[in-house]
């Protein structure tokens, strides 16, 4: 391979988006050349300096309620008095019973996550999810986020046998762009709940994990709250809870890998 | 799909990737100020459209539209004061971005901002964004061979200007 030829494919080369075979004669010249060598070292150069988090520019404060803000105009406002439905009408005032009894439906067959807390109460759902935003939210501020600091599952998982009466399962998934970075103890009512961290990209993954009561089934939900993703199931006697500001299909794919690890293993 | 749970589902799925699309905005057309702007413009385009069949990933189909919407308006801008960029290329020998030049960050930002609009664009989504090459032929909507040679002469333009930078001790 001449120069000339290497620089044609340097950039694709760089950016693994050669073939192995071209990608190997690359790597060959590069090791015998050190002109070219010095022209990749100024790749590398860029790379490293464009990759800091710092030189990335984040907007402040307000920009994500001004946009929600504005979105919301662009939507019509329901129409005021009556679901219209194709065979018959729902008065408003009907409606809360209605979703009363949805929730409970939903309940029934599956959140049923606490058996000693109060059936009746139809909220149960949306106060857990509620609670675990609420949990995301705060873990979001300045050291609140992790109480052990490691990328290495074999120092987490064992600190929180420490603490925990179960045992959360803790796998890194760096190589599949989901960068373990600690665990934290949190709460949820008053119970004692294992949250295992992890970041891709800028966004982080609260992964909340508890003891899943004997009657539960809690199918596969996922959903959105006040702009973030949640993702429950459950699995292993373990009822699992993911929380993030990154998009859906991040999600579902951190949540596969989590499943697969967590088969592979148990 | 009525229009309160497209809100809904369009919130859930493109607010996570606002950062992502801020980063863009705030390299392509070089002020907050606009940038906000943009980004809040692409976001109300997006929700019109949103819905309908795409063959790209949410995240390349936002970064596009923030991209169309940045271009727009620097074409404007460009009509009104065309030497515009030339004021934004720093000078590196004066004094005044000698001191802005003490930290890396502001090096490094102050290098990629004087390059020219296409190179920092392809250099922005692969380097930060870390899109392929056929995601950045889509968003900036050239052939992948253009979006090589593009980040070919923009990263040796950058690397260039970086080791100079090191050399009068800058950085």
């Amino acid at each position: 391979m001449t120069c000339d030829e290497l620089h044609e494919h340097l950039d694709p080369f760089f950016d693994n988006e050669l073939g192995l075979a071209e990608a190997q004669k690359i790597q060959q010249h590069l090791e015998q050349c050190p002109t070219c060598e010095a022209i990749y070292a100024g790749r590398l150069a860029v790379r490293e300096a464009l990759q800091k988090p710092e030189v990335r520019f984040t907007p402040a404060g307000d920009l994500r309620s001004q946009i929600q803000a504005e979105l919301s105009k662009q939507v019509r406002p329901a129409p005021q008095r009556t679901w219209r439905l194709p065979a018959f009408e729902i008065p408003n005032w009907l409606l809360p019973s209605l979703a009363g009894a949805a929730a409970v439906l939903v309940l029934w067959f599956g959140f049923n996550i606490f058996p000693t807390a109060n059936r009746s109460s139809n909220s149960l759902l949306a106060t857990v999810t509620a609670q675990l935003v609420s949990d995301h939210m705060r873990s979001l501020l300045p050291d609140h986020l992790i109480d052990v600091v490691s990328t290495d599952q074999h120092t987490v998982k064992p600190w929180f046998a420490g603490k925990l009466s179960f045992s959360p399962p803790v796998y890194d998934l760096s190589d599949q762009g989901f960068k373990l970075i600690g665990g934290r103890l949190d709460y949820l009512g008053n119970q004692e709940i294992a949250a295992v961290v992890f970041q891709h990209r800028q966004h982080y993954i609260n992964l909340f994990v508890w003891p899943k009561s004997e009657s539960s089934q809690l199918p596969d939900t996922a959903f959105q709250k006040e702009g973030f993703n949640i993702y429950g199931w459950a699995a292993n006697g373990l009822t699992m809870w993911a929380v993030t500001d990154a998009a859906p299909d991040t999600l579902k794919t951190f949540v596969d890998l989590q499943k697969q690890k967590q088969a592979g293993t148990e | 799909m009525n229009e309160e749970e497209k809100l809904t589902r369009f919130e859930g799925e493109m607010l996570p990737l606002m950062n992502d699309a801020y980063n863009l905005a705030r390299w392509l057309v070089q002020n907050e100020p606009d940038a906000r702007d943009m980004v809040q413009e692409a976001y109300l385009r997006a929700f019109k459209f949103f819905g309908g069949v795409r063959g790209e990933t949410g995240r390349a189909w936002l970064l596009r539209i923030v991209r169309n919407v940045c271009y727009d308006h620097l074409k404007k801008r460009k009509v009104y004061s065309s030497d515009a960029e030339l004021e934004n290329i720093p000078d590196y020998n004066s004094p005044e971005s000698k001191l802005q030049a003490k930290s890396d960050v502001a090096a490094v930002r102050s290098a990629l901002a004087s390059l020219p609009e296409d190179f920092r664009t392809v250099l922005v989504l692969r380097e930060m964004e870390e899109l392929s090459y056929r995601e950045i032929s889509e968003i900036t909507q050239v052939p992948i061979g253009t979006v090589m040679s593009r980040l070919a002469r923009g990263r040796q333009q950058l690397a260039d200007l970086l080791k100079k930078m090191r050399e009068k001790d800058l950085v």
